[in-house]
């Protein structure tokens, strides 16, 4: 759920192919820095519904989904 | 006399933040741009936390009036740093190059100010969230590691959400930019590259030389294949990374290219080797001058600005 939502948001973000954003892709391969970090998060707050507060490094699209995943059932 | 919100809240005289430069801005600076009635930084930089607290004491030794430090966030020391300035009490801290939320809470203990450095609309929402008192909106045309947008555009957008006093910083270097900067929505002016050149500024005689004599488009941003775009003045160091950068190197051996050069600058000079980190103002900066007089050279310019303004409506 949350993989595909972060997935949805990365291809409007920039308009990835997403049959290429795997668990695996790095942001850096996405073309993505962190300011656009900083924006992908805004816009996926406003989608799941719930302030994150990312005090984490990310470097693939599967640590952004874990962290998030983490963060929604605290 | 300007009057500006940030002056009210820190009990300073000028609305001028002297940026927090690594390598360059020591005690010494800080406090003479304090002492002038500007806020002083002190630049941590990569540099450990003991040599902050030394400088910190180094600025309170010199003037009673209130100073801030500067902490890069991705710095190795930053825990260490983010400590001292806790135990030190420093008056303001602003942060660069991400969000300082896991710090606030112990800053905040402490009473001090913190004012991030923001890029982007998203990342003032992020640090005004975590409880940001103020933010610095920095436009790419300043020295040192420089954001995409210029600060034209981005400090009006910033100062929509900001919800907190905004500070202009990027390319602001006399009375005309600091005028403009209020009128952008800013309660006050960061100001880098125009310090390089006061008496109280530590850096080689060289890289002084070469701030006076920069021209308008003495200046090119490298490093941003790496991510983390860097604005100097051109030199034959600047030309050769620019020239690596667009060439096959790995970006492993690029960024070790880019590693000891400013204090290689603002140490030795060194025009070869030395990156010499300075903003798109360099072109307006003449003389070298007390700090002091640089602060009240660009306030006493802005304010028949500010007051003329009326001119443009009947
Ligand atoms: C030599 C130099 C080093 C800098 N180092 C830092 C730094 O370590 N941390 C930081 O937040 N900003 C740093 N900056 C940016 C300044 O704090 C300030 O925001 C910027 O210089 C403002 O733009 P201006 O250069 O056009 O005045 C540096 C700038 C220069 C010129």
């Amino acid at each position: 759920m949350v993989f595909d939502a972060i997935k949805k948001l990365i291809v409007e973000f920039n308009d990835s192919d997403p049959d290429a954003i795997t668990l695996e892709t790095t942001f850096k391969d996405l073309g993505i820095d962190s300011l656009d970090t900083a924006e992908l998060l805004i816009n996926l707050e406003e989608t799941v519904g719930k302030e994150i507060e990312l005090d984490e490094e990310v470097t693939t699209v599967g640590d952004l989904v874990a962290f998030v995943e983490k963060k929604l059932k605290e | 006399m300007l009057k500006s919100k940030l002056c009210q809240l820190l009990g300073i005289e000028y609305p001028i933040i002297q940026g927090g430069m690594a390598h360059v801005a020591d005690g010494k600076l800080a406090a003479a741009v304090s002492a002038g009635g500007g806020l002083g930084l002190i630049g941590a930089g990569n540099a450990p936390g003991d040599w902050v607290r030394e400088q910190i004491r180094v600025a309170a030794s010199l003037t009673d009036k209130p100073f801030g430090v500067n902490i890069m966030l991705l710095s190795p020391f930053v825990k260490e740093v983010a400590q001292v300035v806790a135990e030190e009490k420093v008056r303001v801290v602003t942060t660069g190059a991400g969000n300082p939320s896991r710090y606030m809470e112990s800053w905040k203990a402490a009473g001090i100010f913190v004012i991030p450095v923001v890029p982007s609309v998203s990342m003032t929402k992020l640090v005004v969230r975590a409880g940001a008192d103020a933010v610095i909106a920095e436009g790419g045309e300043s020295g040192g590691h420089v954001g995409e947008l210029t600060t034209m555009v981005l400090v009006p957008q910033v100062c929509d959400v900001a919800g907190v006093p905004v500070i202009a910083a990027g390319g602001i270097a006399d009375g005309r930019g600091l005028a403009a900067a209020f009128m952008l929505g800013a309660c006050a002016a960061q100001i880098g590259t125009r310090f390089l050149s006061a008496y109280e500024c530590g850096i080689h005689p060289l890289y002084k030389e070469k701030i006076l004599a920069a021209t308008d488009i003495a200046t090119i941003t490298t490093g941003k294949r790496l991510g983390h775009p860097v604005r100097s003045l051109k030199s034959p160091f600047s030309r050769a990374f620019y020239k690596a950068e667009y060439s096959d190197m790995s970006d492993e051996d690029l960024e070790a290219m880019g590693v000891g050069a400013l204090a290689l600058a603002v140490r030795e000079g060194d025009w070869q080797r030395g990156s010499f980190l300075a903003g798109q103002s360099a072109g307006m900066v003449k003389k070298e001058q007390p700090a002091a007089e640089i602060i009240r050279e660009i306030c006493e310019e802005a304010e028949p600005l500010l007051k003329g303004a009326g001119a443009w409506v009947e």
